[in-house]
């Protein structure tokens, strides 16, 4: 070195020439904001439905409306049919099961049958009164709640889970305190 | 949500974007982003030896850190400086995962006889003799001569004793400037 070691000043002056800024790749903004996202530090917009829409791919939109239908059905059967013996069945069934392959494959069958239910209860919904009605859309959004926080253990980061959570408690706030029927969901 | 558009707020303060970050507004964290990662990459690029991909991954790991942290943030200090701290550590720690992390000091009695002092330094050749020195010669150097931190700022961010950012930064220049002249000598 040059004794003390100092910088000579050509070298000082090529070190303060040295660039001190350097944008990155365009996408790798995104690419931060939905690695927070995903984290739950950012909000996921849900102003509009039409943006939300985007946002999530068909199969999670396909998979909002079988859990919905599911339970809606759900309750329909239970209300209507008298069917929750078909859904114990497949619950005890999971429970039974010894491999989480089998385990998934009930709730697929499960998640089916609830479907069919739902067909069910729209194919009776002009027949049936009003406050059963009213009944059924509490229990099924109820059990979404419940659904969605079994998801969240399972799944601490999911961005869907949260914001059915996130959508749930700000409808619960603007309507004040949970109505009893919450205690009737039954899975 | 409290959504504001990045047009919004082009120049408020950090610690007010902060605030609107923590309560999960993703245009204020948008604002944030722009206004630091150029800096905060350029860092990240040098600290991890001019390797993009590597760099990008700092920049992002860094963000969810300063995200996750930001509530402990006290703003004691500038945003940036905080910021840049993060990236220091995330970019060791990214450096020890690729296994290219090289501490070993030159052993006294195998010390290099020392070139020559340079006079005249091209910022490219400069930049290239920074990317090729071991990882840890390169953070103190590019911490000390660079961003222009002091040995004891240096020292505490890397857990380690002045001392030993000072032998490093000896043994660092010492490095770029042999590389330096071998440059002159083959062009």
């Amino acid at each position: 070195m040059n004794g003390n070691d100092d910088l000579t000043p050509g070298e000082r002056r090529a070190f303060e020439a040295l660039p001190r800024e350097r944008a990155p790749r365009a996408g790798l903004e995104d690419r931060v904001v939905a690695a927070l996202q995903r984290r739950g530090l950012l909000a996921i917009p849900l102003t509009s439905s039409a943006a939300q829409r985007r946002r999530l791919t068909p199969w999670l939109v396909g998979a909002v409306a079988a859990a919905l239908a599911l339970f809606v059905g759900g309750f329909a059967a239970g209300q209507y049919f008298g069917a929750r013996s078909g859904a114990d069945a497949a619950l005890r069934g999971a429970q039974a099961s010894g491999s989480a392959a089998e385990v998934a494959a009930h709730a697929e069958r499960a998640g089916t049958m609830y479907v069919a239910a739902l067909v069910a209860l729209n194919q009776l919904s002009d027949s049936a009164d009003a406050p059963a009605r009213a009944r059924a859309r509490q229990v099924a959004i109820a059990a979404l709640g419940s659904a969605a926080e079994e998801v969240a253990h399972l799944a601490p980061n999911d961005p869907l889970a949260a914001a059915v959570l996130r959508g749930l408690n700000e409808r619960s706030k603007s309507q004040g305190p949970a109505p009893s029927s919450r205690s009737v969901v039954w899975f | 949500m409290n959504a504001v558009a990045a047009s919004e707020l082009p120049a408020s303060p950090d610690r007010t974007l902060a605030e609107r970050i923590l309560a999960g507004d993703e245009g204020s964290f948008r604002l944030l982003y722009r206004r630091h990662t150029p800096r905060l990459h350029q860092l990240a690029l040098r600290l991890v030896g001019g390797a993009e991909a590597d760099a990008e991954d700092v920049v992002q790991d860094t963000w969810i850190k300063a995200v996750e942290k930001l509530d402990s943030f006290r703003w004691e200090s500038a945003f940036g400086t905080w910021l840049h701290a993060i990236a220091v550590n995330v970019a060791r720690e990214a450096m020890r995962r690729r296994g290219r992390r090289q501490e070993v000091e030159f052993p006294e009695q195998a010390e290099p006889a020392a070139p020559a002092p340079l006079e005249r330094v091209e910022v490219m050749d400069l930049e290239r003799a920074i990317a090729a020195l071991p990882d840890g010669y390169r953070t103190v150097l590019v911490l000390h001569d660079v961003e222009g931190y002091t040995h004891e700022e240096i020292a505490e961010q890397l857990g380690v004793a002045a001392g030993t950012t000072k032998s490093q930064l000896f043994w660092a220049r010492r490095a770029v400037r042999t590389q330096l002249a071998d440059e002159r000598r083959t062009t």
